[in-house]
Order: structure tokens, then C-alpha cells, then sequence
């Protein structure tokens, strides 16, 4: 039998962290329960119940989001739905509404697969994250953190708290669209997140593009990026950053699709940006409170 | 909840009606009772460790450390199984348990028992087999070759079976044409899905019986294999089918039966509990055949089909498993719904080391229909005829000789199917439909004719046996020996049953098949079940009501009982008016007058085409068919591959339709795996080893990627089926309107299903095919 | 082994059973509540879907201990919940139920959509249903089936 410690406080969840430091900490269950299936496993410290780490808040100029927060309740948030949209976006094809209503968005982070959904939007949000552990806490940049397939720079010990995500001060064009072998219930095979923002004449002032599963973590290509900055929103503009994109990309081959067909996707997607209809202008932050 | 009924079931319900089943209820508030749901007092659990490699010797198995985990009871091997070893409804080949040679990768090698499902798999996991591989044969084509490795080295031959149809000369009538067109096509293996895995619970009995409540679609024959296999007589076996929570053929015949039979024999008297997982069902149970299809089609100038030939192969692992009688069904479907003057038709089973391949709802014709259809749309562009015109113009009617000779017996409603397609708006506004579409989208529109001919061919008898009983408590019982895996027969025989005898539903019980009480009745299989059985209850009840009304006459002394009336709970007697409670009737009558048993044999085709016999004892020709026409109007993206199905239109002749409401599940159910067949279903084996293993790798379409179903049915008589119906469990399901809609939206072909994203993106980097 | 209390249908449940039990277990074998089904063990299929605290699970996914002291509807809570009872109704008028094996899943995930979008459009009830598989009807009469249990629940709470 397993043992599962259900902590309601980050007091009592470090007392079971230095307790069983061997446990593995799972907040909604739907990637370690799968691999707890299929591998067995020892004890089990849930996180799921400690109020301080769920939670939408507006805080200096941050949206913070606790990381035991449902996918569920950010996509209903409205700061997130006007002003972070690539973020609901992103992850409104995760998995299933039903597991959107158990997965969290730490544990999302911390499983750090290639094909993570929200990875790439945090990435073009430029995504801070909260780590804490007994006697100590640290704000790290979500693309340091990650530092390989499955892998981040989570310290024994540590838990992350929270995500932060700053509201931009202008509007700005987010898009983000994931590839999958149908509409639901999908693994990623490529996505793609963007946040765009441009001047009044149109063109591009800056660009954040963020691919998901073209490599052991988040694809970000500052050459893509390059090729936008400066030029209208068009598909020449496009076509150059998906040269640039096409070259820094490593996919894999694997039982759902060939490294060769998700560098194409690569390129195409970034083409979708063209599309009136998809792409949306997050609302401008005046910088009022809002509700949680 | 104390209200389980709708108030519909207490009013007579009429053939033709579009009604609720009755089990919908039950089922929706999940307390019908499947047959995995029940967890018996002192259960042991039994599973098996499986091969893991496709083709080996199994040289030892040590099972020592196996049994040393605490909790597991017992494990088996070859060497336990008394009997025969071996099942498989035509051929005897399939092992219960591997004595020597492993032939795909789920052969199971051992059975455990345990007392726990962590220690069984604990259990399973420390098994030892050590396995010598061989090398393995992974296609159909290969294994034909001459120095193709053999499965079977004694038989000298990876043949299971072949089959050849000759009419007029094909070969000859191809220079006449005005067009020729040829392809390649391939269809993959594909999975059932059902939500529900093989799963049972057994135990032998005090006096010995072993007794089996199992999700199949098969109780009467499972019981004749599980006797042979594991060398018990069928009387000494009692096998209970309870509703499936779906089969789709992947129930058709022995899953678990035989492994579950075992593991009870060996309990002690204990209830064992086997369910498959899904990763076992996926990468170890049955598959829609995977197939070859070579295919060359030429018509004259005005469109008339005029020469066909098709070399078929079928992949059908290493058992039988109804290989052949699939191969048989495809090859007499070949050439669609169409007269042809001249074919040349050829398919070939061909054992491998690939996956088991057996029965799939579709059964072989799913996989030439994707075949003819392309072909005659190809041909159509070839000539400039529209597509819909040249299947028309084709289309066999009563009277005609279909493509493979046959003679077209009943009513052939295919004309009328792609009359209604042409009369839709779909269709009429399909060229501004297509300019509409949107930036990266591209639209294409496509059909397809279909046919299926039901039951089991002029030898194998396609019978059954209704017996029905008024009770002395005055409620009328239904003893059903077909299996209802979701597809609502029991409904309708609740509905026949109750139109005749003048019953609401609420009257009825309905014993679901259980070989000690229900009569044999054949498989839940070839869209037979309702019209078989549903003759032999028609029969059944109209006997009882005779009966009945003559006992009444009786009672009150009346010469004829033609005076009478069956009310709900009641005997009218018509000139006095006087009702005589059937509860008062069932009281004074002996259980031999209130009960009536009938049987029916389906009559098979009377006509004897040249073939040899093998080909007729696999089923051709069959007599009765159904018809269809469907269309798909598709949008391709251009910068993914990915294809979306924005409408779909199923139109069916099927005989007369008994209720609309079940008539409608069977098409939009048949489609939906037809359409997964051809955009998203794509399962990948490697060498013989599943790649594609469970419900995450395995994408059946979602509520999202299906549109709504549009169904319309044709409804014409067919005086061989109950009140004028014909099957119609099979014959949607069907991919090819999507691939021709594709086609035309891409204008480029695309020879494999499925459709995926990737293929797609594929062939838009090629030139051009169609203007 | 431990304690474990909890509200099951609006009742309250103390049942000793290991932490790590599975609630798909849970319910059909230590509690003989059958209507939830397991169709695949992953959280791919829905057929395990019950309402924790108001928010759909897969109890194939959910252990024992996370759901102490919290409240847990499944199918059977049917008998006392008038949304239960009316998807039940709502599915069986309208055919939405062939094998039946993914129906109590289908009605628990739909009461939770219901719940969260009273008035869903035919396209959000097809995203709201979007992780439930049904092998059987094509989901259109499912979504007939809910489109119609939405328009009777405005109509109750209209009044």
C-alpha cells in the first residue's frame, strides 16, 4: 500500500516533505497517478488542499496565480481571459474539460513534458515562478526553470508556490494553437503561442513566439522573432521567421507523427496569425484592481 | 429514483414507431448490471502474461517466483489445460495457452491467480518465460512470397484462405474501355473501442458446472470451444451474456472465455474475476482486418462500368478467427452496388505474425468499399461525369445481376438513396459551398454507395430460437438467445413482442441469453439478430396470442376465438364486452399452453455461382442486402493537413424500418467508426509489436471532432425480414465519402486511410491531379 | 489502512480502506456502486466521471485520501438530484444511449456542465462533453440530449 499525506497547510506539508523526503508531491493526480499506474511507486504527498498555493490575484502589477490552481478556474478567470488570453487559449485544449477541472498548473510546470500545454504561453508571457521550501523562497524565470525533457531546476526540498505573469501596460495581438490527433484528448504534437505587439501604424514592435514539442522544451527563437520586429504583420514577415523557426526547431518522431511533419507545422502555424478571425487583441490593464 | 420507466412503456407500443428502449434507463442511471459489475464474496483474480514478442519459441517458463508473491494462488500453463488447447469459431487453431510456438505478441503464455489485482500484477510480472525468437512475417504480400517464413510449417502455406469471383473477361473487356483508372489502396487495422474490455466472472458450481457470466456476443458457441478447449462436456458449462457495454465483432467468439473457464477450474470452487485492461485489449484483442487493394476499373464512354479487376489482400495474423469468412464477405462486395459486366475478382487471407484480425462491424466490406468507391470516383473525373450521375446510371435494381453475378432479389433501394442526395441542398449547392470556404481552408463535398448483405451465406444456418412465456402472474416473458451488445435488438423485440400480443413494454420481462434457459439463437453478428430472432418471437407470439384467445374462447365457452381481443392485462371478449384479467387466464392454464417456442432459419441464397466450396461454406453469395448512399462535405486546413467533417449525410434502404428512433442509432453509430476509420484511427504495429497501446495513443474521434449525423431512411418491404425489415447494424460504416470529399478539396488522392494531418500535408506538396 | 469519511450522494461514509485505493475502486467494489465504469485507467475516457465538491473527476485518477471530508455525487445520487434524474430522462427520450457504458459518465459530466453554462450552445456542449468517448451513437443524440435537459432546466428555473 501507498502511503498518502494530504497536508492543508505549507507548514504541516514541509513537515511531510523532511518526513518522507523520498515522497513524491502530486497536486491534481493526472500525470503522476497515470505513471503510478503503470510503475507503482512509494509514498505520496498531495498538495491539493493548501489554500495559499490556489488562487487568482492581482498583486503589483502581476496576475498571480497559486500553483495548485485548477486549468479550470483560469480559464474562467476574466484578468486572464482579457488581458492574458494566450494563456486561456493555450491550455483550453488540455487534455479534457474534466481533467482541466483536476490538473494544476504546477503540476503542469513541474512535469515539464516537451508537449506541456501551458508551457508555451507562460514562455511568451515571460512567466515568473514562485519556489518555496522551509526556510527559504526564490523567483525564477519560467525558461530557466525548465531545464530539459522532464526536467527543471526544482531544489530538493522546494515546491513551487506560485506562477506571476505581468500585465503588459499596451494592447497586444495573443494567439496560441496546438496540433493534435483530434480536437480533444491529445497529446501535443506542435503548438504555437504569440503575443504581438505593434505600433500605430502597424507594425511589429515586439514578438514573443513559443513552439511546444519541437524540443526537449520550449522552443523560442530569437532570430523568428527578429525577422518580425520592425515589418507589418504579413506573410512574406512570416514565411522569414518560419525559415528562422525551421532551424532551431528539434522534433521528435514518435508513435503520433514524424519529426518531418511537425517541421512543417512549425512554419505553418505561425501563418495562422493571419487569420482575422483567430488571433485576439488582449484588452489594455489600466492598472485598476480588479476582482480575483 | 422509484420511477425507472418512461410513461411511454405503458402504452402498446407499434412496429414503426420511433420509441425509447427500455434499457435506456436502467443503463443511464447505472444500475443495469454488466457483466463485469459483479464482485462476488471471495473473488480471486485472473490474468495472463502475454508473449511480448511476435513470433518465438517458447523454450521454458519458470512461474516459481511467480508463485512465490504472496497472495498469488495459482499459475497456469499449457500444461494445466486438459483439453483441446485450442478454439476459433471455424478453424480450431487459436492455443488457450502457448505450449511451444508464440505467433504474435499477445499470445498468453500463463495464467495467474491471485488473491488481490496488486498481486496478480505482481504476479504476472515475475513470470519467466524464456522465449527463442523466430523470424517473423509482417505483411500479407510477404508471406505469399516463396521463401516467406511459414507460421504453420506443415501446412506449407501462409494461406488461410483464398477466393476468386470470374465474371465475363475482365482482362479482355479493359481495351473496349474508354477509361481505365488504377490504384493501390490501403486500409489499416483498426481497434473496437468499446468502453467496455472483455470481462467476466466464473466459478464451477457444487455440482460441478462451471458457470460464466462474460460480456460476448457469442454464449451458445462459446460454450461448444470452452468445452473442446478445455475438455468439458457443453452440458457442464453455463454461460450468461448479459448486456455488452458494446462489441462491435471485438466480442464475436472466445476472448477471456476459455482463460476464465481455466482459472475457475483451478479456484477451488472460488468466483474469478479476468477483465482485459485497455492496454491489453488494444495491443493484444482482435482488429479490423488491415488489407491491400489493388484495384483497375474501366467503363465506356457514357459512363457504364464495364470491366473490373481487384486483387484483395487480407492480413490476418495467425488464428483464423473468421479470416476467412471477412476475406469471403470482402470479395463478394467488391465491386459495389453496381452492375459490371466483366470482373475478375481475387483476395487472398494470409496469415502473419501481425495482430489477430477478426470480426469488425463491416466485416470486409468496409475495407472494398473504400475501395470501389474511390475507384468510380476516379473513373467519373476520367470521363468528365459527375460523380453522383455515374453511380446512378450503375446502380443495380431488382432484377439485375450485381457485380459478382448474383442475381438482386428484393427491393434495392440504391437508386432511391442517391436520388435523395441529388435532391438535397447539400448536394445542389455544392459548388458555392465549396468557393465559400475560408483563408487556409479548403472544401470538398463527396459520396459514396454502399451495400451489405446480411446473415451467414447459403451454408453456415443463420437460426434462432424464441420462446416466450405468459407467466402465471400474468406478465409475458421473452427468452432472447441473442446477445444485445448495445445495439437495442432487445427494444425491438420487446416492441414486436408487445404489438402483437397487445402488451405495453411494462408487461414484458426479457431474459437476456443464458445457454440453461434461452434457446441457441447464433451470433450478435452479420446484422441478423433482429431479423432472425425477430421472425422466430413474430412467430412465437403470434402462436401465444392464438393460443390464448382460443383458451379464452374456451374458458367462456365461445366456438371462436375470433370473438377475442388481447388487451393490455387482458382478454376481451368482443360481443359481450367482458375483459377476462390475463393474471385469471395465466391461473387456469398449464405452463405448456402458455408457452410457445418457434425457431426460424433465415433462408440462404438458392443460387450456386461457380466456386469452389470453400468459398460457399465462407458465406457466398448472401441474398439479402442493404443499400445506401452517403455524402460527407469536408474542410481541409492548409496549414495542418487536418480534416474536419462540417456535415455528414447517412441515406439508407434497409426494409422497412421498425422504429426510426433504433434505425437512426445503427447509421450514426456505424459512421462515427467509419469516419474514424478514415481520419483519425491510425494503429501502428511495428514488426508485429503494437506501437499504438491504449485510449492516449489510440484517438477515436471526440464529440468535438464529429459534426451532427444527418440519417434518412428508405423504407421499402422485404418480405424476409419481420414486418418487412432488413439489417442495417453494418453496412454505415464506411469512410470513403470522406476520401472522395478530400480528394476534391485537395485535388489530389490520398490512397491510404487514415487521412491524417501528416498524409495530407504530404500530398499537398504534390502536383495537382484534378483541374 | 485507514479511516476515510466523507458524503457520498448527500450521506455521510466512513469506510476503512488504504490511501491509495482507487475511487473507481472504491465505489464499485468496496461500496457496490457499479454505475461508474473504468473504460481505460488513464483519465482518456470519462466513463469514470463523478463530481467532487462540484467539479467533475476521473475516479480512476483520484485516490482515496483526496477525497476525505469532501462530498462525492455519482450516478446514483440520481435518486435525489433533479438534474441527475433529468439528464436520465433527457438521454433515454431522446436515444441517446445505445451499450450504455459511457452514459453515467456522460450525465455526470454533463451535470457539471450544466452547472457551470445553463444555457450551452450545441458547440459548447460538444467542448463540454469533449472528454467523454462513446464508441456508439456519435455523440449526436447526446448532444441532442443535453441541448434539451438545458432548455427544460431554463425553463424550471424561469418560472
Amino acid at each position: 500500500m501507498t502511503r498518502v499525506i494530504m497536508p492543508e497547510t505549507l507548514e504541516s506539508l514541509w513537515d511531510a516533505m523532511t518526513a518522507a523526503p523520498e515522497a513524491r508531491l502530486f497536486c491534481g493526480g493526472t500525470d503522476l497517478l497515470v505513471r503510478h499506474r503503470r510503475e507503482g511507486g512509494g509514498s505520496l504527498i498531495g498538495i491539493d488542499r493548501i489554500a495559499a498555493l490556489r488562487g487568482i490575484r492581482y498583486q503589483d502589477g502581476d496576475v498571480v496565480i497559486g500553483a495548485a490552481t485548477r486549468f479550470s478556474d483560469i480559464l474562467e478567470d476574466p484578468l486572464i481571459r482579457a488581458h492574458l488570453p494566450v494563456l486561456a487559449r493555450g491550455v483550453a485544449a488540455l487534455a479534457s474539460p474534466t481533467i482541466r477541472a483536476m490538473a494544476s498548473i504546477g503540476g503542469n510546470i513541474v512535469t515539464a513534458s516537451p508537449a506541456a500545454d501551458s508551457l508555451p504561453a507562460l514562455t511568451v508571457l515571460s512567466a515568473r515562478l514562485d519556489l518555496a521550501s522551509p526556510n527559504a523562497h526564490r523567483t525564477v524565470a519560467l525558461r530557466e526553470f525548465i531545464t530539459g525533457s522532464h526536467a527543471t531546476g526544482l531544489r530538493p526540498g522546494e515546491i513551487v508556490t506560485a506562477v506571476r505573469i505581468a500585465l503588459a501596460p499596451r494592447p497586444a495581438l495573443h494567439h496560441a494553437e496546438k496540433v493534435g490527433q483530434r480536437r480533444m484528448l491529445s497529446g501535443t504534437l506542435v503548438s504555437l503561442a504569440a503575443v504581438i505587439a505593434m505600433d500605430d501604424d502597424g507594425r511589429i514592435e515586439q514578438a514573443s513566439l513559443a513552439f511546444g514539442n519541437l524540443g526537449p522544451t520550449v522552443l523560442v527563437s530569437v532570430e523568428a522573432e527578429a525577422e518580425l520586429i520592425g515589418r507589418r504583420l504579413d506573410r512574406d514577415a512570416l514565411a522569414a521567421a518560419g525559415v528562422a523557426v525551421r532551424r532551431a526547431a528539434r522534433p521528435q518522431d514518435d508513435v503520433r507523427a514524424s519529426a518531418a511533419y511537425r517541421l512543417r507545422l512549425a512554419g505553418n502555424l505561425l501563418f495562422r496569425l493571419l487569420d482575422p478571425k483567430i488571433p485576439i487583441v488582449a484588452e489594455k490593464y489600466k492598472g485598476r484592481e480588479t476582482a480575483e | 429514483m422509484t420511477r425507472l420507466s418512461l410513461p411511454i412503456f405503458e402504452e402498446v407500443p407499434e412496429i414503426g414507431r420511433a420509441q425509447p428502449r427500455r434499457d435506456a434507463t436502467p443503463k443511464a442511471l447505472g444500475i443495469e448490471y454488466f457483466a463485469g459489475d459483479a464482485y462476488p464474496a471471495n473473488l480471486l483474480w485472473a490474468g495472463v502474461r502475454r508473449a511480448g514478442v511476435p513470433h518465438a519459441r517458447l523454450a521454458s517458463i519458470d512461474t516459481a517466483s511467480a508463485l512465490a508473491i504472496p497472495g498469488v494462488v495459482a499459475v497456469l500453463t499449457h500444461a494445466d489445460v486438459k483439453g483441446s488447447n485450442r478454439f476459433g469459431v471455424v478453424r480450431r487453431d487459436q492455443p488457450v495457452l502457448v505450449e511451444a510456438i508464440v505467433r504474435h505478441a499477445g499470445d498468453p503464455l500463463a495464467l495467474v491467480l491471485a488473491e488481490t489485482p496488486e498481486a496478480l500484477r505482481r504476479g504476472i510480472a515475475l513470470i519467466e518465460p524464456v522465449l527463442e525468437p523466430l523470424p517473423g512475417v509482417f505483411d500479407a504480400e510477404d508471406a505469399l512470397a516463396a521463401d516467406a517464413v511459414l507460421l504453420y510449417p506443415d501446412e506449407g502455406t501462409n494461406l488461410l484462405l483464398d477466393g476468386e469471383i470470374v465474371v465475363g473477361d475482365a482482362a479482355g473487356a479493359f481495351d473496349a474501355c474508354a477509361a481505365v483508372v488504377e490504384a493501390c489502396i490501403e486500409t489499416p487495422w483498426q481497434d473496437h473501442a468499446a468502453l467496455e474490455t472483455p470481462v467476466g466472472v466464473a466459478v464451477v458450481e457444487p455440482d460441478g458446472r462451471l458457470v460464466m457470466t462474460v460480456s460476448t456476443q457469442t454464449p451458445f458457441r462459446d460454450r461448444g470451444e470452452i468445452a473442446e478447449a478445455l475438455g468439458l462436456p457443453e452440458e457442464g458449462i453455463r454461460v450468461i451474456a448479459p448486456f455488452l457495454g458494446g462489441g462491435f465483432g471485438g466480442k464475436d467468439g472466445i476472448t477471456i472465455q476459455c482463460l476464465l473457464g481455466l482459472a475457475a477450474l483451478h479456484a477451488a470452487g472460488r468466483p474469478v474475476r479476468m477483465e482485459l485492461s485497455r492496454e491489453e485489449s488494444v495491443s493484444a484483442g482482435v482488429k479490423r482486418h488491415r488489407t491491400r487493394l489493388y484495384y483497375r476499373l474501366g467503363a465506356a464512354a457514357d459512363g457504364a462500368l464495364q470491366a473490373l479487376d481487384a486483387r484483395i489482400y487480407f492480413d490476418t495474423g495467425p488464428y483464423d478467427h473468421l479470416g476467412g469468412a471477412v476475406m469471403m464477405l470482402g470479395l463478394e462486395h467488391a465491386g459495389g452496388p453496381y452492375r459490371i459486366p466483366h470482373v475478375r475478382l481475387r483476395a487472398w487471407s494470409v496469415r502473419t505474425n501481425n495482430p489477430v484480425a477478426g470480426a469488425f462491424r463491416g466485416f470486409g466490406v468496409t475495407q472494398v468499399t473504400a475501395a470501389i468507391e474511390q475507384m468510380i470516383d476516379r473513373l467519373a473525373l476520367a470521363l468528365g461525369k459527375c460523380p453522383l450521375e455515374m453511380r446512378r446510371h450503375n446502380a443495380v435494381r431488382r432484377g439485375d445481376r450485381n457485380a459478382v453475378g448474383t442475381t438482386v432479389l428484393g427491393p434495392a433501394g440504391l437508386v432511391d438513396c442517391l436520388d435523395r442526395l441529388a435532391a438535397h441542398p447539400w448536394w445542389i449547392s455544392r459548388e458555392s459551398w465549396i468557393a465559400a470556404a475560408g483563408l487556409f481552408k479548403r472544401r470538398g463535398i463527396g459520396i459514396a454507395a454502399l451495400h451489405h448483405g446480411t446473415g451467414y451465406g447459403p451454408i453456415i444456418p443463420d437460426s434462432a430460437g424464441a420462446k416466450i412465456e405468459l407467466t402465471g402472474g400474468g406478465r409475458f416473458r421473452i427468452y432472447c438467445g441473442v446477445a444485445d451488445m448495445g445495439q437495442g435488438n432487445s427494444s425491438t423485440f420487446l416492441q414486436i413482442a408487445g404489438a402483437i400480443l397487445g402488451q405495453p413494454m411494462e408487461a414484458f420481462d426479457l431474459l437476456l441469453p443464458d445457454t440453461d434457459r434461452t434457446l441457441p439463437s447464433g451470433s450478435a453478428s452479420a446484422s441478423r439478430t433482429t431479423s432472425t430472432f425477430g421472425i422466430a418471437l413474430t412467430t412465437a407470439a403470434t402462436v401465444l396470442r392464438e393460443r390464448l384467445l382460443c383458451r379464452a374462447a374456451d374458458a367462456m365457452m365461445v366456438p371462436s376465438a375470433d370473438e377475442f381481443v388481447l388487451l393490455p392485462g387482458s382478454v376481451r371478449h368482443l360481443s359481450s364486452g367482458r375483459d377476462f384479467p390475463l393474471g385469471v387466464l395465466a391461473q387456469r392454464l398449464p405452463l405448456d399452453d402458455r408457452v410457445a417456442v418457434a425457431y426460424h432459419r433465415m433462408p440462404g441464397s438458392r443460387e450456386r455461382p461457380d466456386a469452389p466450396p470453400a468459398m460457399r461454406l465462407h458465406g457466398f453469395p448472401h441474398r439479402v442486402f442493404g443499400y445506401g448512399a452517403h455524402l460527407a462535405r469536408v474542410e481541409v486546413d492548409e496549414l495542418t493537413g487536418q480534416v474536419a467533417v462540417l456535415d455528414y449525410l447517412a441515406v439508407n434502404e434497409s426494409g422497412a424500418v421498425l422504429n426510426p428512433q433504433l434505425y437512426e442509432q445503427q447509421l450514426q453509430g456505424a459512421v462515427a467508426q467509419g469516419l474514424g476509420l478514415a481520419i483519425w484511427e491510425d494503429f501502428k504495429v511495428e514488426r508485429g509489436l503494437a506501437r499504438t497501446r491504449d485510449f492516449d495513443s489510440y484517438a477515436i474521434p471526440t464529440a468535438l471532432d464529429l459534426p451532427d449525423l444527418a440519417t434518412q431512411a428508405i423504407s421499402l418491404y422485404d418480405e424476409n425480414g419481420p414486418f418487412g425489415m432488413k439489417g442495417v447494424g453494418e453496412i454505415a460504416v464506411n469512410g470513403p465519402a470522406v476520401a472522395n470529399a478530400v480528394a476534391v478539396a485537395i485535388k489530389r488522392r490520398i490512397d491510404r486511410f487514415p487521412l491524417t494531418p501528416e498524409r495530407v500535408l504530404a500530398a499537398l506538396d504534390r502536383p495537382s491531379e484534378m483541374p | 489502512m485507514s479511516s476515510l469519511s466523507f458524503t457520498l450522494n448527500g450521506k455521510p461514509v466512513s469506510v476503512d480502506v488504504a490511501d491509495d485505493r482507487r475511487l473507481i475502486d472504491l465505489l464499485r467494489q468496496d461500496l457496490g456502486l457499479i454505475g461508474s465504469k473504468e473504460g481505460c485507467g488513464i483519465g482518456n475516457c470519462g466513463a469514470c466521471t463523478v463530481l467532487v465538491d462540484g467539479a467533475p473527476r476521473a475516479a480512476c485518477l483520484t485516490l482515496a485520501a483526496q477525497i476525505a471530508g469532501r462530498h462525492v455525487v455519482t450516478i446514483e445520487g440520481a435518486a435525489t438530484s433533479p438534474l441527475l434524474r433529468l439528464l436520465t430522462e433527457s438521454f433515454a427520450t431522446h436515444g441517446a444511449v445505445q451499450c450504455g457504458y459511457c452514459t453515467p459518465g456522460m450525465i455526470m459530466a454533463a451535470a457539471a456542465l450544466l452547472v457551470r453554462t445553463p444555457s450551452p450552445s450545441r458547440h459548447e456542449i460538444r467542448d463540454g462533453m469533449s472528454g467523454n468517448l462513446c464508441r456508439c451513437t456519435g455523440y449526436h443524440r447526446i448532444v441532442d440530449a443535453i441541448e434539451a435537459a438545458a432548455g427544460r432546466l431554463f425553463a424550471e428555473t424561469a418560472k
